[in-house]
């Protein structure tokens, strides 16, 4: 409850002339007037509104020390960490990472050993169902190294990973008819009455 | 009396591998042929022979449908060959026991039409190291009519310069090379002797040919 009376507010504020007021109630409002300007002159004004006030000590830099113990408390302290997945694009994600770590390496084709090479062999056998390449790099097997003619143009070809080494070797055709390799430089009797052609496989180290 | 471990587990590795031998044959080689082949296959082990060419031997000539007994003479011949290779090995100075792969490196050099003469040269040019590339060089070109001893000369020099192994084979490569850009084969070794050490290497094969390669079961014959 207020027990100042009104008409005191209404001087100090400026809504009713002082000079109206009965004489106790001016003395009231003076000795208001000089309290209110006591305080004035303890505290005067900043200058300044609040706002740019705090912002000033908020940019104020932390002192090096502290920022560094500021870091150190942040890593040291547990953080909640949030994942939010959906399922979509996870699913797409992991499929991305498979395809990544398989497909290159398919396309890379084999990975080669210190002590392995190429062999490229190359025939031209335009009437042929048939070729394969056998020899002492695979037992002299008639079935085990096909050679391919993709584009149907009567040269068959075959890429073979194999042991640094010489090898004999000779071109099945349609299973049954053995041929030299024509391309080759280096041949060699087979002691059954034909010619083994040899190749040579260096080291592919990559 | 007190056998040693060593003579035991020979004793035991023989008939073993003996039998390991006869199975790679067996249904491979027509039947007459088996034994004749695996008498001389036991043959060369007691001789401290290669006994892998006489089975590949075999094999090739059961896979070309040959007769019994042309696989049988095939095989006989091949041993003589080999025991002429390692004498050539004794005679060229190297210390006994040769290894199989080296007896087999000199028997294939032998094979491919060297003299003699051309391989000892350069067995006892090169006598701690493997010879196979060396042999091969020599034997390329040998095969283009270059004349074997001028051409054992050259890759003895290449080796004396520092070339080693499959290195070697780049440089009949690179003779062969210049012949086919019109020098005689007299000027085509002076060339190239003239670039030693620094004979071009093989282009590496193409990224495409490797992804597309693919492995047999696999025996060596002979490293280069």
């Amino acid at each position: 409850m207020n027990s100042i009376d009104p008409r005191i507010h209404q001087a100090l504020d400026g809504e009713i002339a002082r000079e109206s007021l009965p004489p106790e109630l001016r003395r009231v409002v003076d000795r208001l007037e000089s309290a209110a300007a006591l305080l004035a002159a303890a505290f005067p004004p900043q200058g300044a509104g609040l706002e740019p006030r705090v912002m000033a000590a908020v940019r104020r830099p932390a002192p090096s020390g502290e920022r560094v113990r500021r870091l150190l408390r942040w890593f040291a302290t547990p953080q909640a960490v949030t994942f939010r997945i959906r399922p979509a694009w996870s699913l797409a994600l992991a499929a991305a990472i498979v395809l990544l770590t398989l497909v290159p390496a398919e396309e890379r084709g084999p990975a080669l050993g210190e002590h392995e090479g190429i062999a490229q062999f190359v025939g031209r056998f335009p009437d042929a169902h048939s070729v394969h390449v056998a020899g002492s790099f695979n037992d002299w097997r008639t079935g085990t190294i096909p050679l391919e003619d993709r584009d149907h143009d009567g040269v068959w070809r075959a890429t073979v990973v194999l042991p640094t080494g010489a090898y004999e070797y000779m071109f099945v055709v349609d299973g049954e008819r053995w041929v030299p390799d024509h391309w080759a430089d280096r041949l060699v009797e087979d002691d059954f009455g034909r010619e083994n052609s040899i190749v040579i496989v260096r080291a592919t180290w990559r | 009396m007190a056998l040693r471990p060593g003579l035991i587990l020979a004793l035991l590795a023989s008939p073993l591998a003996a039998q390991s031998e006869r199975d790679r044959l067996e249904g491979r080689v027509p039947a007459a042929a088996i034994p004749t082949v695996d008498s001389l296959v036991q043959l060369a082990t007691r001789e401290d022979l290669p006994t892998e060419p006489l089975v590949q031997k075999a094999l090739e000539g059961g896979a070309k449908h040959q007769p019994a007994g042309r696989i049988a003479a095939a095989a006989q011949a091949m041993l003589g060959q080999l025991r002429d290779a390692r004498a050539l090995l004794v005679r060229a100075g190297d210390a006994p026991p040769a290894t199989a792969a080296e007896v087999t490196t000199i028997y294939a050099a032998l094979k491919r039409g060297l003299p003699g003469p051309v391989v000892e040269r350069i067995v006892a040019a090169l006598p701690q190291e493997p010879r196979g590339s060396a042999l091969h060089a020599v034997a390329d070109l040998a095969t283009h009519h270059f004349e074997p001893d001028s051409a054992a000369t050259l890759i003895i020099d290449a080796a004396r310069q520092g070339l080693r192994g499959e290195r070697l084979l780049d440089v009949s490569t690179a003779v062969l090379h210049e012949v086919q850009r019109g020098h005689s084969r007299a000027e085509a070794v002076a060339v190239v002797r003239r670039q030693l050490p620094n004979v071009p290497s093989p282009p590496k094969p193409a990224r495409a040919s490797v992804a597309g390669a693919r492995r047999p079961g696999t025996t060596t014959l002979a490293p280069p």
